[in-house]
């Protein structure tokens, strides 16, 4: 009989241990693939987000980053001359501001805004339009065209058509402008609302207009996209831009992915390291620990094969494979086990506040995969180790001679 | 902000601003500078000590910018929203910073201000003085320091998934120590065999197995929380040392431990029963083999 079948006997022999054995490893494998997941989950799921938005280069104030964003003068023409670059597809002003929307026929408390200024009229890039129109590439002054999301439009009853006051805030003041009467004109989807989030967007020009002041070419984030078919033109638009404004900071998306991997999401890549070390740390344990004593109770057998004239190899293999078989099945049960409870525990996570509503903390890639067989294996190779140390250095007469005694 | 008399606040306002260490021997009359504190990541990046002059600005240009008298570094307060963020910071006394802010034509921007922290008398009041705050001045955002009592705080959400990941642990744990009963029961198989052979109830034997479950639960317990602790400061200088702050990230608290206590030993006692129960219905000669 092969070593491969002498394991599987011996682990079909008790068959309400080797249960428990591979159901311990089956959760504590899921656990080590949801942290796999965990470690770049969000990289992952911010950088397809940033991706779906289909800009390659953000220009924000010298002295801001993308989560404080200062107004940038002179952003429009900056913007005109960004368009004109070669490579370059188109610029997007965006601006943003807290504001608070009553619907005509709610309570005067009315919710609280996110209030988005883009003159990107097109869907599908930060925004995708679900029902009515697009924002107007040119509206008469004074007119605030707005577009809400699918949140709002539910809470405040809105529809396209539906007229929808906002009032502003100055800042540093303690005094509010006059309620603004804007026109809902569509709903859409927007690409970085949060869960506990409302927004509503409008054109520049409107976002103005909203602060009771004429287009001023003021905005917090130049939004650049290149065309990808021309290599190294976001390389070269990004070093162009820069020569234009040098008082600005150009980014490219890698630079964004670099400061929220650096800054904000390190934590949880922090936590998932320390958890699947643990998670490894406490399989070994108890593998090696369930092997040992298994061992323990089968001295007088491998001493009997041994005397047989089974070979130390045979008795190692044997046991190698006791732990492949356990680890290998626990670990192939691991992954939809896996699969499911990071469905459980990205919905926790996602009820964070501020978090966007498309971004995921657990996200697959094949290489998950690869690194929990990987990280698996090694690990019961090694918990393995200790019994088989204890199996091939077993005096053969001596261990006999006790159990039969026994 | 209208109506603050900043004649009499006290406190101390703090900016994200730019610093440029100027050396000492410039500046003869460094007494008469006004006072500024520096964080402690700030003294260390520039190499700031008591005693040195350093201008600060609004921005990179320069606007707005006064030199101040180091007088002292200090730890900022750890804040666990921003354990991320590198606390370059610095604190000068409110006319100092109004003065380098206020706009040269615009009266209210003398008069402004970020934030006010209010301590209230009765902080159950928190909610009914945020609501009037709000009611009474347009623009003023008023929140209550306390916790969301809906639980939708970044806390309270991290929490809830360290709960989960813990109620995981302890599902795959409590399998592992069934397989590891299981085994140690099938070991005494005989032995059990022999004592319910002369003569010892099934009463007694499962009244042992549970006592001592019971001791090795409450000895696994125990040692898990002594373990926990000591190595605690070990995972908070870790990650004090790579967010190069003062937060506590792991604490063992007395109620935790208890909670640990009242999760483990019960776990143990009903794996150890679960164990011994397949023998404990099994026929006596089955035991011994005959």
């Amino acid at each position: 009989m092969t070593a491969w079948g002498l394991a599987w006997r011996t682990i079909a022999r008790s068959p309400a241990r080797s249960v428990l054995a591979v159901a311990g490893v089956t959760v504590i494998g899921a656990l080590l693939f949801d942290m796999l997941l965990l470690s770049r989950g969000l990289l992952v799921s911010f950088r397809d987000l940033l991706d779906a938005a289909g800009f390659d280069i953000r220009v924000v104030a010298a002295e801001g980053s993308m989560v404080h964003r200062p107004p940038m003068a002179g952003a429009a023409s900056l913007a005109d001359a960004i368009a004109r670059l070669p490579g370059v597809r188109r610029a997007t002003l965006v601006s943003s501001d807290t504001a608070i929307a009553i619907a005509p026929s709610q309570s005067r408390s009315g919710t609280r805004v996110s209030l988005l200024g883009t003159n990107d009229a097109a869907s599908g890039s930060v925004l995708t339009l679900v029902s009515g129109s697009p924002l107007p590439s040119a509206a008469p002054p004074g007119d605030v065209p707005v577009l809400v999301s699918p949140k709002l439009a539910a809470a405040l009853q809105l529809q396209p058509g539906s007229a929808l006051q906002l009032r502003l805030f100055l800042p540093g003041s303690a005094s509010a402008l006059p309620l603004v009467t804007a026109h809902v004109t569509g709903i859409a989807q927007f690409a970085f609302e949060a869960a506990d989030e409302y927004t509503v967007a409008t054109t520049m020009d409107g976002f103005a207009a909203a602060h009771g002041k004429p287009a001023d070419g003021v905005a917090e984030m130049v939004l650049v996209s290149t065309d990808s078919t021309q290599p190294g033109s976001e390389a070269s638009a990004a070093a162009a831009i820069a020569r234009l404004r040098p008082d600005l900071r150009v980014l490219s998306n890698d630079q964004v992915m670099e400061q929220f991997n650096q800054n904000a999401f390190s934590y949880f890549r922090q936590i998932s390291t320390v958890l699947s070390s643990m998670t490894l740390a406490f399989a070994f344990l108890l593998i090696a620990t369930l092997l040992t004593m298994s061992v323990n109770q089968r001295l007088g057998e491998v001493a009997a094969l041994r005397a047989l004239g089974f070979p130390r190899r045979r008795i190692a293999a044997n046991l190698l494979w006791e732990s492949v078989l356990l680890v290998g099945v626990g670990g192939l049960a691991a992954l939809p086990v896996g699969a499911l409870l990071a469905v459980v525990l990205d919905r926790i996570l996602r009820e964070m506040p501020g978090v966007p509503g498309r971004l995921h903390f657990f996200v697959f890639e094949p290489r998950a995969i690869l690194l929990h067989v990987a990280l698996l294996s090694v690990t019961g190779i090694l918990a393995a180790v200790y019994p088989i140390w204890l199996a091939t250095r077993l005096p053969i007469a001596a261990t006999l001679r006790r159990e039969i005694l026994s | 902000m209208s109506g603050l008399n900043r004649g009499r606040a006290s406190a101390f306002a703090a900016a994200l601003l730019i610093a440029v260490a100027l050396p000492a021997a410039t500046a003869p009359a460094s007494a008469a500078l006004p006072p500024i504190l520096i964080s402690r990541q700030l003294a260390e990046r520039d190499h700031l000590r008591p005693g040195d002059i350093v201008t600060m600005a609004l921005d990179a240009t320069g606007s707005g910018s006064r030199q101040f008298r180091v007088e002292g570094t200090y730890e900022p307060t750890p804040d666990p929203v921003r354990f991320t963020a590198r606390r370059l910071e610095a604190r000068v006394h409110l006319p100092e910073l109004v003065a380098m802010t206020e706009v040269s034509g615009d009266p209210a921007s003398a008069d402004s201000l970020t934030a006010i922290n209010v301590k209230l008398t009765n902080p159950s009041n928190a909610d009914a003085f945020s609501a009037a705050v709000a009611s009474r001045a347009p623009g003023v955002f008023a929140r209550p320091t306390a916790r969301a009592k809906d639980g939708s705080d970044p806390f309270a959400v991290l929490e809830r998934f360290h709960v989960a990941v813990a109620a995981v642990t302890v599902l795959g744990s409590t399998a592992f120590l069934l397989a590891l009963m299981v085994m140690r029961a099938e070991e005494r198989r005989e032995t059990i065999g022999i004592i319910r052979l002369i003569g010892i109830s099934e009463r007694s034997i499962l009244l042992e197995v549970l006592a001592e479950g019971l001791l090795i639960a409450t000895a696994g317990a125990v040692f898990g929380i002594v373990l926990a602790i000591a190595t605690q400061g070990l995972v908070n200088q870790f990650f004090q040392w790579r967010y190069d702050t003062a937060l506590v990230f792991v604490r063992v608290t007395r109620a935790i431990a208890l909670q640990s206590i009242a999760v483990s030993v019960p776990l143990g006692i009903l794996a150890g029963l679960v164990g011994s129960w397949t023998l404990l219905r099994r026929d006596v000669l089955a035991l011994l083999g005959r």
